[in-house]
């Protein structure tokens, strides 16, 4: 297609910027109306349960209560989801609970508390069943059966297995193979807006409305038709603005399905919205997947086979599984030549939360097990990894195995480009240490057959009274700007200009039906759906106008909004007067993706009519010291076809590759016995600006003929490649392979610390001996047995049943109110830690009593010897005092790196150090010995310990990750706590009990902190390495030391983060005193730290991380020195 | 010595706004519910995502995390204190035109924090303006056209005639 465009490749903002900007935008959370109700949902606490019994009567006869249901108050059906074949849930559960966080009642009231008190009042009499987590566990015959599906193998929903082009031939004739396993787990869509919906049901006319964060409307109205037993010309979904996608809102909708029964029985509007943890626990993320692939290949470099093996976790309903199976399978064989290609994929159910689509569908992780492959064949054969995949690149004309048929094709471009950009063949040969290259390619259907009866968009256009047209779609706009790209495509057909074109999307009334926006589909489809509505738009226009002027309708003009007839004046209009004249009118045309489906029974053909392919190079740095990974610069290649909107565009590539670093550095939902314990927007660590790195997109354009103006798909294409580029990238920089994503900074610190061996001494400390033994009597005994006398005896949450509020105006004042009898009464400094505790249920309290403005109680004062500190100073004056930065700069730098400005803003320092601990068991609410007391086990010895104590953790392993707490001892500071008796001055080696527990009573007040001045020569440095510089450490350390001349004559060092309390390394110290450090003194000085450690299952990297901070922040005093 | 239970009375965006609230209610609720100033984002309500930042004497907050009582004789700044669609800020009239955000459901709160950055700092460099964003969690952009508009907007502001 040669032709000049007007609008299309020009970069357009997004129509709905100026409201989203404003924070005028309405979304479903915004959205109120006259004697709404709300809904909240019981969900099951148990990985796999029998439902015996439900008890409603007490939450029915709550405040405020409307009605309450549960699954058997919905008809006996189930959602189609990926199919009639594979439907196998229900609107909420039924006589059974299969994930932790399965809907199994719900209650709508007046207000959200009344509807949350309601549903904590709702009794289930749960007979537990055994649980299985694992998808290569589930497939054992005497695994716990989680569904009865006859005739496939125990817990498999799904068998894929084929073989094109004779795989055995293949292997036998290779002259190299080379094989690996790769696992994941699960990554979740983290769209900022949580899940939820707006029902309004009108009982006079059967009409059901709502409003939902959907990216599939047209799927949102045919399930909850068909769940509800409605007709499904009565449920309308309207048009509403929403805060993600990713795949995150694209499947069955369970929120707005109850959130519509509620409203039906109440015959009154409800609204459900999920709060952050319901989000993690009951939203529909990626899956998890182990992958065995194997490649034969040539001795020239031919790859002649390949066969992969994968199992999918399914999690306990069938979603999207089906169909992720199938793009996983695409990746295998389709990107590189490949003479054979074999699979034996099986999704898998598991007692987890079910499997969704989250971008990428499965592609970014096989592409990752691919592209390492690709890797380790180039080095086997010796060649230059990136000269290799360029020679075995697919090429346009290329029949893939599974019968992919490349008609455009610029991948081997898009790969010479991405090495060139990223300056690869002057590097190679010269990588500075620690530093790494890697690349990664892919190919994406534009666009996958979503189903096998058909993958279709409609898309109409209306002509409105003052002239401006209204494109209606379907496809919900999530922000990637497809409106304003519909309405590009529009103007450029009819040569208007985009600002006369508006777009109405999702009202399933108001618009015609499509598919949704999913699997990167809507500029190509329903793109090219809008330029035949378009056509038909011109059409009908000059239809009518040519009626009304008596004139041949092919010689009417259409441009610029202008139509016209010769240079007759009297015949040349505007479209507000056509629409005067003529009448407003709508068409509406339906493109469908026209060509034959693939094999239904083994998968052959093509699947898209036509692909895009793209080429990533990733350039990282690794920190030895401590194992993280910066990536420096991502170059993203695309071949798209034609790019209609750079602007949008480039916003997806950027978008797609952060989300892609998530995936291979950090992001990972971490299970307990099928509770996920990470279910926050801390412990999750999706990537934060300072993870953003340098990114240079670039396109080949290719002009498809299949797709609109030549465009290809593109949504998802930049995060798939991008672990894969990382990966191999680290691969470089470290020497090593990693087999599981993610990479995170604890595996490459073990993996480059492996030949290192640390003198841990465990047996220095002779408690470490009766530890080992518990924890060697854990996993049978010690742990059933606490975990069952916990249930019994242990101390129960209290429920949260709100609290009063006081601000007293001075110190006295809240001394009286700390001490009224009968009164469980808490302080609240910044309160960033005690309100998100008392919602959690980690604090309870009759009374919080607001100390934030005492002005006792704020300031810095710095005396002759002492500078005081009000506990209640802010973190963020304490690192804006210019004195304290020059006199201490370890407690401005140090405090800065405490979470972020927000917070900071209003923490204060003693906040900071009586804050509770951030275990995930604890805070994922297990009845444990911190939460129960001493009849309850600790969760940590036997479960994901990752972040735990290495040293000096008895019954509870919570570490102390207050960064003021080893700054502040390595200062010798003190604090001061004040009851209504006097003040008294308690050091901070004294301030926490070997529990970590604080010795302030209840009683008292922490009013101030004393920091000695410093009065001789002395250096300092915090060291602190977490997720990111605001996340809670995993290890830090504070070097305090003291000079004379070029020898330390004091030094204090404190150990943060690796034991319930911070700890001063005694022996360290003493060796430092009289020492001139030299690099070997450093060395021995920082191992001597982790003498007597004793780490636990998942944590010993900390202690190689400890010893190398340590050294750091040794080298660091020196350097000052100098 | 008596203490009001309830009726805080907080200035919003200049004006003095009363309530006869509970005073553990989260601002963010409060702006949002009983004020219906919505453009206040609730993205977590743990002060983890910093869609509901707002200002308070000037300061960013998380506003979920912030108890009415306290907000009481505050000054407090919403995203409704700047622009509107039709009269942009101009710092919002370049996050739309350089694509700086796309569901927009983060971009009130970035609003917020970048606000109170210029206002302590009117010319950060990129490393400030990042240390400003940590706390805003945005999942659509990768946060590059957003550092890029923003610096962007720094720079024509220090070059205006």
């Amino acid at each position: 297609m040669n032709r000049e465009f007007q609008f299309v490749g020009m970069p357009r903002p997004q129509i709905e910027g100026p409201d989203k900007v404003t924070g005028r935008a309405v979304y479903t959370h915004d959205l109120t109306r006259p004697g709404m109700l709300h809904g909240a949902v019981l969900r099951s606490p148990h990985a796999h349960a029998r439902i015996r019994q439900i008890d409603l009567s007490a939450a029915r006869a709550m405040p405020g209560v409307a009605v309450v249901v549960v699954g058997t108050d919905f008809p006996d059906r189930r959602y189609v989801n990926a199919g009639p074949q594979y439907a196998d849930r229900h609107a909420m559960a039924r006589g059974k609970v299969r994930f932790v966080g399965e809907e199994v009642a719900a209650v709508a009231a007046e207000t959200s508390a009344q509807a949350q008190a309601a549903v904590s009042a709702i009794s289930i009499d749960y007979e537990v069943l055994p649980a299985v987590l694992d998808a290569e566990a589930a497939q054992a015959a005497d695994a716990p059966a989680i569904h009865d599906k006859p005739g496939l193998p125990r817990n498999v929903a799904q068998e894929s297995i084929a073989d094109f082009g004779g795989i055995d031939a293949a292997f036998a004739a290779a002259t190299h193979i080379v094989e690996g396993t790769f696992e994941h787990g699960i990554v979740a869509p983290v769209c900022l807006e949580t899940n939820g919906a707006l029902a309004v049901f009108d009982p006079q006319t059967g009409n059901m409305d709502i409003w939902a964060p959907t990216q599939a409307p047209f799927f949102v109205r045919k399930e909850v038709a068909y769940v509800l037993d409605l007709d499904p010309e009565h449920v309308r979904v309207r048009s509403v603005a929403i805060g993600g996608g990713f795949g995150g809102k694209s499947q069955s909708p369970e929120p707005i399905a109850i959130a519509a029964m509620l409203s039906k029985l109440a015959g009154r509007p409800v609204r459900i919205l999920l709060n952050r943890q319901e989000e993690f626990l009951s939203g529909k993320s990626d899956h998890a997947k182990k992958m065995r692939v194997r490649s034969a290949v040539a001795a020239d470099g031919t790859i002649i086979g390949r066969h992969t093996e994968f199992w999918v976790d399914n999690g306990a309903y069938t979603h999207m599984g089906p169909a992720y199976i199938s793009a996983v399978r695409q990746r295998t064989c389709n990107l590189y030549r490949v003479g054979a290609a074999g699979f034996d994929g099986k999704l898998v159910h598991t007692n987890k939360v079910s499997g969704g689509s989250y971008r990428g569908m499965g592609a970014p992780q096989i592409i990752w097990a691919i592209e390492t492959q690709m890797d380790e064949i180039a080095e086997k054969l010796g060649r230059d990894k990136l000269d290799y995949r360029i020679e075995v690149a697919n090429r346009a004309g290329d029949q893939t195995p599974q019968g992919w048929n490349i008609s455009t094709c610029a991948l081997t471009e898009c790969l010479a480009e991405a090495g060139r950009r990223i300056g690869w063949h002057e590097k190679k040969n010269s990588m500075p240490l620690n530093r790494g290259i890697g690349f990664a390619a892919m190919i994406n259907p534009s666009v996958g057959l979503l189903y096998a009866e058909g993958n279709f968009a409609c898309v109409s256009i209306d002509l409105k009274d003052d002239g401006r047209l209204r494109v209606g779609t379907q496809s919900a706009d999530c922000g990637t700007s497809q409106n304003t790209v519909l309405a590009q495509f529009v103007a450029e057909e009819l040569n208007l200009t985009p600002d006369q074109v508006d777009v109405l999307h999702m009202d399933t009334k108001e618009t015609p039906a499509d598919l949704g926006s999913a699997a990167s589909r809507v500029t190509f489809v329903s793109g090219n759906a809008a330029i035949k509505t378009a056509k038909a738009f011109r059409a009908e226009l000059t239809r009518r106008l040519a009626c009304l002027w008596s004139v041949p309708a092919d010689d009417i003009m259409f441009a610029d909004g202008i139509s016209s007839f010769g240079t007759d004046n009297a015949r040349r209009i505007d479209l507000a007067d056509a629409a005067a004249q003529v009448g407003t009118f709508r068409v509406e045309e339906r493109y469908d993706v026209d060509m034959p489906r693939p094999d239904p029974k083994t998968g052959y053909g093509d699947y898209a009519a036509t692909y895009g392919f793209g080429a990533q190079a990733a350039e990282v740095e690794v920190d030895p010291t401590t194992g993280h990974v910066s990536v420096l610069k991502v170059v993203v290649v695309q071949d798209i076809g034609r790019v209609i909107n750079p602007l949008a565009l480039d916003g997806q590539m950027h978008g797609g590759v952060v989300q892609g670093i998530g995936m291979a550095l950090r992001e990972e939902v971490v299970f307990d016995g099928g509770v996920p314990i990470n279910a926050s927007l801390i412990t999750y660590r999706a990537p934060r600006i300072i993870d953003t790195p340098v990114i240079e997109t670039a396109y080949i354009e290719t002009d498809d003929p299949s797709g609109p103006y030549g465009a290809k798909a593109g949504g998802e294409h930049a995060i798939n490649p991008t672990p894969a580029a990382i990966a191999n990238a680290v691969a470089q920089a470290t020497g090593k392979r990693f087999r599981k994503l993610p990479i995170t900074a604890a595996d490459v610190l073990c993996a480059l610390e492996e030949e290192r061996s640390l003198p841990i001494k465990p047996w220095i400390r002779p408690y470490n001996m009766e530890i080992a033994t518990a924890r060697a009597l854990y996993p049978k005994i010690l742990f059933p047995g606490l975990k069952k006398l916990g249930a019994a005896v242990g101390r129960k949450p209290r429920p949260a049943n709100g609290h009063d509020y006081e601000r007293p105006s001075d110190l006295e004042d809240a001394l009286v109110a700390l001490g009224r009898p009968n009164r469980k009464v808490k302080i609240m400094a910044g309160g960033t830690d005690l309100q998100v505790g008392l919602r959690q249920g980690v604090y309870a309290a009759d009374s919080v009593v607001d100390i934030s403005d005492l002005s006792d109680l704020k300031g810095i004062m710095i005396g002759d010897g002492v500078i005081r500190i009000g506990a209640a100073t802010t973190i963020s004056e304490l690192t804006e005092h210019e004195d304290l930065l020059r006199m201490h700069p370890m407690l401005s730098d140090g405090l800065a790196k405490i979470a972020t400005r927000q917070i900071r803003n209003v923490a204060t320092i003693a906040g900071d150090l009586a804050q509770e601990k951030r275990c995930w068991f604890f805070r994922s609410g297990a009845q444990c010995y911190k939460a129960g007391g001493v009849s309850c086990p600790c969760y940590a010895v036997l479960g994901d310990n990752r972040h735990h104590s290495v040293m000096g953790a008895g019954r509870c392993a919570a570490p102390c990750v207050a960064d003021a707490a080893p700054i502040l001892t390595a200062l010798d500071a003190s604090v001061v706590i004040a009851d209504y008796a006097g003040e008294r001055r308690v050091p901070m080696t004294n301030f926490y009990r070997w529990s970590g527990e604080t010795v302030v009573a209840t009683n008292e007040i922490i009013t101030a902190i004393e920091v000695p001045r410093p009065n001789v020569a002395h250096t300092q440095a915090f060291e602190k390495h977490a997720g990111w510089d605001g996340d809670f450490a995993d290890a830090s350390v504070a070097v305090h030391l003291a000079w004379q001349e070029d020898r330390v004559i004091k030094a204090r060092i404190s150990l943060g983060a690796v034991a319930p309390l911070p700890v001063r390394a005694k022996s360290a110290e003493r060796a430092l005193a009289g020492s001139w450090l030299t690099d070997s003194a450093v060395r021995a000085a920082a191992e001597m730290v982790i003498a007597g450690a004793l780490p636990l299952s998942d944590n010993g990297y900390k202690c190689n991380l400890i010893v190398n901070l340590t050294e750091r922040a040794l080298r660091k005093n020196r350097d000052q020195r100098a | 010595m008596v203490k009001p239970l309830v009726g805080p009375s907080i200035e919003v965006n200049g004006e003095l706004r009363v309530a006869d609230v509970d005073s553990t209610m989260p601002l963010a609720l409060f702006l949002r519910d009983v004020l219906n100033l919505r453009g206040t984002k609730i993205g977590c309500g743990n002060g983890e995502c910093g869609a509901c930042t707002v200002l308070m004497d000037g300061r960013a907050v998380c506003s979920c995390l912030i108890p009415l009582g306290r907000a009481r004789g505050r000054k407090i700044r919403t995203i409704e204190s700047l622009g509107n669609p039709k009269a942009l800020h101009p710092l919002q009239a370049i996050l739309v035109e350089k694509g700086a955000f796309q569901c927009g459901f983060c971009t009130p709160g970035v609003m917020m924090s970048l606000l109170a950055l210029l206002e302590s700092n009117p010319v950060p460099d990129e490393a400030e303006v990042r240390t400003a964003l940590q706390g805003n969690l945005c999942r659509c952009t990768g946060y590059v056209k957003l550092l890029e508009a923003t610096m962007t907007y720094i720079w024509e502001r220090g070059h205006e005639p």
